[in-house]
């Protein structure tokens, strides 16, 4: 088998069967098998997410050693409690990133881990099936991402991936707060509708 | 929080977006987290809001998981079993938060150690911090017991000296030159002078009276060979006695000398010879 790790996939679909289109076991099927100590379950998940969560990690902490640490601890966390993530909660890869995105604010800011799993519902617009959907995700995200107006993905990227509080930012860029609070959310909405279309 | 029933305050979109990327100070977010309980269209658009930022987070540059990655989680898997549904049925979700420590102690070659010491490292660091801060305190105990201590010596420095100089400067003291024997008593004078504070003390004991409208007046000869200074005019008593206690003098004024001299009434800007009394 070779390592998917080395190609990193985002999140694939979800579907009621156990198997998915392109024949990958879904993540619910996985899930349960991992709640029976299924090792080689937990391996399918890993390769699968591995990428993104790490990426995400990296994206923030600039650092690949403490990147991984957050990986682990957040599939850590999935293997001691797989029931932790909730289906109707959305796709599993998402909530992955996010989770793993969040602990690495955390440590970006040395506090203690401020959300809890409960806390990160997601519904699931970053469902894709198959690897060819999941690059072109990832591609326009980039792309709406390269779109928006400068100071918004500048806003975003800098409270997102820099973990910097809204004051913070505009005492970087000499905004107003109403105006930093502005930028980001209509950078979220440029990002939405480009899904949801 | 919201009552049941009750029509939850709505939580604006901008502030919403911000509590999910954890962007807001903690008494905002502590705000928030308690708006969004009974509050399902809020927690509606977190939702949402959550699965945008999950697509930010696809912005980032893809990378794979570092190389035997699997192989170190694995290792650490087989040290924490899963906790399956009927090992924990009912638990349900886990918080992070929870599991934080447990995660973070687990041994991992490339794991930092910060997480896993963070507490003993706190701990000691608080430990440190109090040692310090009772050092401190004695510190400040023993400088506090030691300026009162000056104090003291201080006031009592001042008390003596007070003494002395209402010794000196008592007009009903009876002052006594001692002599030899059936030798006429000699006019003397003794000054005591520091150069650094321009302070000076003089006594005078055997002076003659001055004739009317004329003053005996001190001066301090410098040893640089500049002119004399004045250092104040004075008359003696019936017997013979007179002081100058600290007058007016610039300091740094180095001595080679003190002199007495007699001019008139009011004092002289330079010294009239002859010198009655000098001294080196």
């Amino acid at each position: 088998m070779s390592d998917p790790s080395s190609n990193p996939k985002p999140f694939p679909n979800r579907t009621s069967n156990s198997e998915n289109a392109t024949g990958s076991v879904e993540d619910t099927a996985l899930l349960s098998r991992v709640g029976q100590g299924d090792e080689g379950a937990m391996e399918i998940i890993f390769r699968r997410y591995s990428g993104p969560v790490y990426s995400a990690a990296l994206r923030v902490l600039h650092d690949t050693g403490q990147a991984e640490d957050v990986m682990q601890e957040v599939f850590l966390q999935l293997w001691r409690n797989p029931t932790a993530f909730v289906q109707s909660r959305g796709s599993l890869g998402a909530w992955l990133v996010v989770v793993a995105r969040n602990r690495a604010i955390d440590l970006l800011r040395r506090r203690k881990p401020s959300d809890s799993v409960d806390d990160v519902a997601l519904p699931s617009p970053v469902n894709v099936a198959g690897e060819a959907e999941r690059n072109i995700t990832v591609e326009k995200v980039r792309r709406v991402m390269a779109g928006l107006p400068q100071e918004q993905r500048t806003s975003l990227e800098l409270a997102y991936f820099e973990g910097l509080s809204h004051s913070e930012i505009a005492s970087r860029t000499g905004d107003p707060l109403g105006t930093v609070k502005t930028r980001i959310r209509q950078a979220l909405i440029t990002l939405r509708k480009a899904f949801e279309a | 929080m919201n009552r049941p029933g009750s029509n939850p305050a709505p939580i604006p979109a901008e502030d919403l977006a911000l509590y999910a990327m954890q962007a807001l100070p903690a008494q905002e977010m502590a705000a928030i987290a308690a708006a969004l309980r009974d509050n399902p269209q809020g927690q509606q658009e977190l939702a949402r809001i959550q699965g945008d930022l999950a697509l930010v987070a696809l912005s980032a540059d893809q990378q794979p998981a570092p190389a035997g990655a699997f192989e170190r989680l694995q290792q650490r898997m087989r040290e924490t079993a899963p906790a399956g549904p009927a090992s924990v049925p009912s638990e349900g979700p886990i918080e992070m938060t929870a599991t934080q420590a447990e995660i973070t102690a687990a041994p991992s070659a490339r794991r930092s150690k910060w997480a896993t010491f963070t507490p003993w490292v706190i701990a000691a660091a608080l430990a440190i911090a109090c040692a310090i801060l009772g050092y401190r305190t004695a510190s400040l105990n023993d400088a506090l017991d030691g300026e009162s201590g000056l104090v003291s010596n201080l006031a009592a420095k001042a008390s003596h000296a007070q003494q002395v100089l209402e010794v000196l400067n008592a007009p009903n003291a009876q002052r006594v030159t001692l002599t030899a024997t059936k030798t006429p008593a000699e006019p003397t004078a003794h000054t005591v002078y520091l150069a650094d504070r321009g302070a000076l003390v003089m006594e005078a004991n055997n002076l003659k009276p001055v004739p009317a409208g004329k003053t005996y007046e001190l001066w301090v000869i410098p040893a640089s060979d500049a002119a004399p200074v004045p250092a104040g005019t004075f008359q003696p008593n019936g017997e013979g006695y007179a002081s100058l206690v600290l007058p007016t003098l610039p300091s740094g004024i180095a001595a080679k000398a003190f002199g007495i001299t007699i001019e008139n009434a009011g004092g002289s800007a330079k010294p009239t010879l002859p010198i009655i009394l000098s001294g080196e």
